[in-house]
């Protein structure tokens, strides 16, 4: 395990070298100047807007980054060709492929809570009552987080076999086949054959329901979050990227680097 | 061996991992449906919004449209649900983004005004809709068709039926039925043949599974109707000659006033109400296709 966590160590040094966290500064400007903005032209609505707003920006800047850096973990250093000096090392191909998925989830983690952080202070900023929607947001926040590692996972997988181009489109089509899994499971029509209803229900059992992630609307609302939807959620995401990971280190140490 | 070993290990810890995958779902289902009730939602009501953020995709975003339609429509229909108040909303979102899509004219206007629970009883927004669409494509006389039926079998207003068929059929490649059926219902108005005429028309002239068999049920329920009308004629005649209403129709047959048990187009014997009056048996499935088309005329 020392080995994972030294390599995923330095997945995080070099995103941080590679200034990924930048983008915390754009997150804070957007939040400022959404909150002064929002605090101007709506109301009774302004924490409901922040939230959403805010929630969104931290999922769609955190897909962008575990979508295109999670497909870069493995090509770039084949590219690059520290993949072989570092194999060549007491480090086996799945303890690598495991500190990959580790140090970028780290980075998502930090990036995720700084920006919640700010996401807070413009909460702050408009928040006329002491109405508890922190807590529904926290979680909602972590939810995001769940799903981001979820989708590094399958980008990593991904990247194992195929391009980076390639493993890019696979990723962004899963995530939102993903996003339409009740639809496809509760999907009932005249037209359908049953054993296509069945195939689509069996389908969408199988395929990451990123829909499980998706609090928005009631954090916005300030709506609490059971307990054991949290616990089950935490389960459900740990479960899936080990099943992932799994998968991925099969593939990665069948393949030939030569 | 030892790769046959990791390949059996491997398959073992992807099957138990989405079998705890499947268990793990079922949970969260459950507590996701406790938290929030299921609510009907369109976030993006304006058309023209819609176009202009889709670029140049608006054809493609309709056809996304489009499928929401068909699949909102058909889990509510498949529900017995009557609530489909969006319909409206999407529809009119799905044809100003597309204003050539023809199909989202006709079947909309269809899911719009049959009565609930096939539709959301709504024939003047049905009219509003081909409308537009006659506005978008003149040339597609087929329009004035759907408008004719609504006029006729929905709102029961002949006349404008009768208008609309007819100028339907000035249209460039219009079928001269169309006339014949302006001419028909403007001489005799609501009658069983015109009717019948009408939805012959419909179930021959479409492809569609689900519109070709409501089609059949109401050309069913329109024999149903005609031997009702035939076997009441049938137990006055009886009245007549016994001085009461025959309790069941086995009592006509016995009267020698016809040859056998009459079934309806379900293949159900015809039956008898409390007033000696003939119905259809309520054990026929087309006894509760009839009492969803009360309106049928």
């Amino acid at each position: 395990m020392k080995r994972v966590g030294v390599v995923a160590l330095n997945t995080f040094r070099e995103a941080v070298r590679d200034r990924v966290l930048y983008n915390l500064v754009f997150f804070a400007l957007a939040m400022i100047a959404a909150s002064i903005l929002v605090g101007q032209v709506s109301i009774g609505i302004e924490e409901m807007v922040i939230v959403s707003l805010g929630l969104s920006a931290i999922s769609v800047i955190g897909l962008l980054i575990a979508v295109f850096i999670g497909v870069a973990l493995v090509s770039k250093e084949m590219d690059k060709r520290t993949l072989y000096a570092l194999l060549a090392k007491p480090v086996r191909r799945w303890e690598f492929l495991l500190g990959k998925f580790g140090g970028l989830v780290l980075t998502l983690t930090v990036n995720t809570l700084a920006m919640a952080a700010g996401l807070f202070l413009a909460l702050r900023l408009v928040k006329h009552s002491a109405e508890p929607l922190e807590g529904a947001v926290l979680v909602a926040v972590y939810f995001i987080l769940l799903k981001l590692a979820l989708v590094v996972a399958l980008a990593l997988l991904f990247s194992c076999f195929t391009t980076p181009l390639l493993s890019i489109l696979y990723t962004a089509g899963l995530y939102i086949a993903g996003l339409f899994v009740t639809e496809m499971r509760n999907y009932q029509s005249e037209t359908m054959s049953r054993a296509l209803q069945s195939l689509l229900r069996w389908l969408s059992y199988l395929l990451p329901n990123f829909e499980n992630f998706d609090v928005m609307a009631a954090a916005a609302h300030g709506h609490a979050i059971p307990g054991m939807l949290i616990a089950h959620n935490t389960a459900y995401a740990a479960l899936y990227c080990a099943i992932v990971l799994a998968a991925a280190a099969a593939i990665f140490t069948r393949r030939n680097l030569k | 061996m030892r790769t046959v070993a990791s390949r059996v290990l491997l398959c073992a810890v992807l099957l138990l991992g989405f079998a705890g995958v499947w268990q793990l779902q079922h949970a969260i289902d459950a507590q996701l449906a406790a938290t929030h009730q299921e609510q009907d939602d369109l976030v993006l009501r304006s058309g023209p919004l819609l176009k202009a953020m889709s670029l140049e995709y608006a054809p493609l975003i309709a056809d996304l449209y489009w499928t929401r339609v068909v699949q909102y429509y058909g889990n509510k229909h498949v529900r017995q649900d009557t609530n489909i108040e969006l319909l409206w909303p999407l529809l009119d979102v799905t044809t100003t983004l597309d204003p050539n899509l023809i199909i989202a004219y006709r079947f909309g206007a269809m899911f719009l005004s049959e009565p609930p629970p096939r539709g959301a009883g709504k024939p003047e927004r049905g009219i509003e809709l081909l409308q537009r669409g006659i506005g978008a494509n003149p040339e597609f006389w087929r329009f004035y068709e759907d408008l004719g039926f609504i006029y006729y079998f929905e709102l029961q207003d002949y006349r404008k039926a009768a208008d609309v068929f007819l100028e339907g059929s000035k249209q460039p490649g219009a079928m001269v039925w169309m006339k014949a059926f302006a001419a028909r219902i403007s001489e005799k108005g609501e009658t069983l043949e015109t009717s019948a005429m009408l939805w012959s028309e419909i179930y021959n002239s479409t492809n569609e599974p689900s519109i070709k068999k409501n089609a059949q049920i109401h050309l069913q329920l329109l024999r149903a109707r005609a031997d009702c009308t035939q076997l009441n004629k049938i137990a006055e005649e009886y009245e007549k000659r016994t001085g009461r209403r025959p309790g069941n129709m086995r009592e006509l047959v016995n009267a020698d006033l016809l040859p056998g048990l009459v079934v309806d187009p379900a293949g159900f014997v015809y039956s008898l109400d409390a007033e000696g009056k003939a119905q259809i048996n309520p054990a026929s499935p087309l006894s509760k296709e009839q009492s969803i088309k009360e309106k049928l005329p």
